[in-house]
């Protein structure tokens, strides 16, 4: 299997209006494609905060990383949103849905900012064969917040898989739901992994959930 | 454009209160920035048009407000007296008018008749569309060489004859058109400086020493309101003001136009300066709104922007977007008050109205379009500052997945 992360963050700093406390020092990540990894830990030792370098959302560290072979420090921030959009999905909890929008229109906003070959009827077999995998066809012409926190969760999914990401990043995507939802997006994610090779990165609390992946990583808070 | 007008419709005009408030701020800054503008623009061109009588031994008549009309006094007698004191020992500049009369034209418009002397004729250095300049040597039993507005030359081009029963002389006279002014040609009031009349529906009519000499007395004594003297004294305006309390026992001022200008800038001008700074510190102030309205819905809807960003919005992208939505705001603002203005400019059609009647690109005149760019130029400066400190609220919360949670 080959790299497609090799992250090395000597330090972040991370600050509130309060305080601002060193995170991650010294951290070094190297996943392979195709890899599942699971970061576990408790509140504050910065697995959000890692999320966010990953996910290329947060540029302010000292450090390297290199995605998809490239050193990122290199990208245009218009380029990091093209990689945003079409190479690394984030599935987030059920909360992380534009309410004013219809379910259909919230998968489908990857759409809007995608390059042109990737937009006509290509994006309505993705967006389909999504809804169909995800079985979320009756509630699309819903708002959010006339759905419950399973539908939510799954429309979350469906947007953050529906331009079929390289790299998802998931950030605690079960914490709200119930057994049953919750089994359901694991196997959704596993199954995207199964049938793509796509890498998938999870942030949990969850121990039982993060077991379930090829690697775990704790990460501790700073002393 | 999709992205534009998806963000636009589904994130800035959601919350409608926040639109419709910066729309209406920004319609206020632009109204009051465009009236400014067109109050200075138009006393601007006030003293470029009077300049001609600002100069060394000019005075320009105007009746003493405190002097007391006895109309008893004023006679056919006292009245000619003057203009044959006038005719024998001064140079003046005669203009007066008002007289409404009806001379059928395309536009059905009221006719202003204004009548001038040589001396004002030449003073003021008219502009031409077409015609050459106005012959003063003429017999009243002939045909009367005249000037027209644009607006009457539809109607009569040069060389076209009006039959007139001219109430001044009081018999009917054949006039000639000899010359078509300028679209919009204007003269402005030498007291109120951003004030003027158009000639677009006037008829200049000639005036020499014979018609004087028939005149009616109406005309001599509305002349002698605003007869500018030149080359003269202030002891030749002395004995002049005699003649005048004599023979129609009526006091009048004479003042130079550096004091008319004065009076302008103690009365008028001070009014200009605080309007300038009562717009310059409204401008402030409803940037400041504004500003505040953006941060206020950039704080409401950051789950919304930082969604898009997750998905592919980048900075520069929505950077771009927030200007076109000002820009689209400014230009349907700016819209709005051309629409008025024109509105505006064309009720003077509608109601007759006969000196402020103008032509102009969409109804608007120069003044208007160079007091829309200033609205252009302020909305320019307000949009940077805005969308500055939209974008400044944004990034100062770094996208993130903690924003979401």
């Amino acid at each position: 299997m080959s790299g497609i992360i090799d992250l090395c963050v000597k330090e972040k700093i991370y600050k509130n209006k309060k305080s601002q406390i060193s995170i991650l020092n010294d951290f070094r990540l190297e996943v392979a494609a195709g890899e599942k990894i699971a970061i576990v830990g408790e509140s504050g030792a910065g697995k959000s905060s890692l999320l966010n370098i990953i996910g290329l959302l947060d540029r302010n560290y000292v450090g390297e990383y290199t995605l998809f072979g490239s050193p990122t420090d290199q990208l245009h921030t218009s380029q990091l949103a093209q990689w945003r959009n079409q190479r690394i999905g984030f599935v987030l909890q059920e909360s992380a849905l534009i309410n004013s929008l219809t379910v259909e229109d919230n998968i489908k906003l990857p759409f809007l900012y995608a390059s042109p070959d990737k937009k006509g009827v290509g994006e309505i077999e993705d967006f389909d064969a999504v809804v169909n995998a995800i079985e979320i066809r009756h509630i699309l012409k819903k708002k959010p917040l006339e759905c419950s926190g399973g539908e939510k969760a799954r429309a979350v999914f469906a947007r953050g898989i529906v331009m079929k990401p390289q790299l998802i990043l998931a950030d605690e995507p079960t914490a709200s739901l119930d057994v049953e939802n919750r089994e359901r997006i694991v196997t959704l994610l596993f199954n995207m992994n199964k049938e793509f090779n796509t890498t998938i990165i999870t942030v949990t609390h969850d121990l039982e959930i993060a077991n379930r992946h090829d690697r775990v990583i704790h990460l501790e808070r700073s002393k | 454009m999709k992205i534009f007008k998806f963000i636009v419709s589904k994130i800035f005009l959601r919350k409608a209160i926040l639109g419709i408030g910066i729309m209406l701020l920004l319609l206020m800054a632009n109204y009051i920035t465009f009236t400014a503008a067109r109050s200075i623009l138009s006393t601007f061109q006030g003293y470029q048009e009077t300049k001609y009588v600002n100069q060394e031994g000019v005075y320009i008549a105007n009746l003493d407000p405190d002097s007391h009309i006895d109309m008893s006094m004023i006679g056919e007698s006292g009245t000619q007296a003057v203009y044959d004191y006038l005719n024998s020992s001064f140079k003046y500049a005669f203009y007066t008018d008002g007289f409404i009369v009806s001379v059928p034209n395309d536009d059905d418009m009221k006719i202003s008749l204004g009548y001038l002397n040589e001396q004002y004729y030449r003073l003021n250095e008219f502009e031409f569309s077409q015609g050459t300049d106005l012959d003063f040597d003429y017999q009243l039993d002939g045909e009367i060489p005249i000037l027209i507005g644009k607006g009457l030359s539809k109607t009569y081009p040069v060389g076209a004859t009006i039959e007139l029963e001219e109430s001044v002389l009081g018999r009917p006279l054949t006039l000639r058109v000899q010359g078509v002014l300028k679209q919009n040609a204007y003269h402005s009031n030498f007291y109120a400086l951003n004030s003027k009349a158009y000639y677009n529906f006037s008829i200049l009519f000639p005036v020499n020493e014979e018609f004087i000499n028939h005149a009616n007395m109406d005309i001599k004594f509305n002349g002698l309101m605003d007869i500018i003297l030149l080359e003269t004294s202030k002891e030749e305006i002395a004995d002049l003001s005699e003649v005048i309390k004599d023979n129609l026992g009526l006091s009048f001022n004479f003042f130079s136009q550096k004091e008319n200008y004065d009076y302008f800038n103690e009365y008028y001008l001070h009014s200009l300066k605080i309007i300038f700074i009562t717009t310059f510190i409204l401008l402030i102030v409803i940037t400041c709104l504004s500003v505040w309205n953006g941060l206020v819905s950039v704080r409401l809807m950051l789950k919304d922007f930082t969604i898009n960003l997750l998905v592919g919005l980048s900075y520069s992208k929505l950077k771009r977007i927030f200007y076109g939505y000002f820009g689209m705001l400014s230009f349907v603002n700016v819209a709005l008050i051309a629409t008025f203005t024109a509105f505006n400019r064309y009720g003077c059609w509608l109601r007759k109205d006969t000196t402020f009647a103008t032509y102009g690109l969409f109804g608007l005149i120069g003044m208007d379009w160079l007091a829309l760019l200033l609205v252009v130029v302020s909305d320019i400066a307000i949009g940077i500052i805005v969308v500055e400190s939209m974008l400044w609220k944004i990034k100062k919360v770094p996208i993130s997945l903690g924003v979401l949670k």
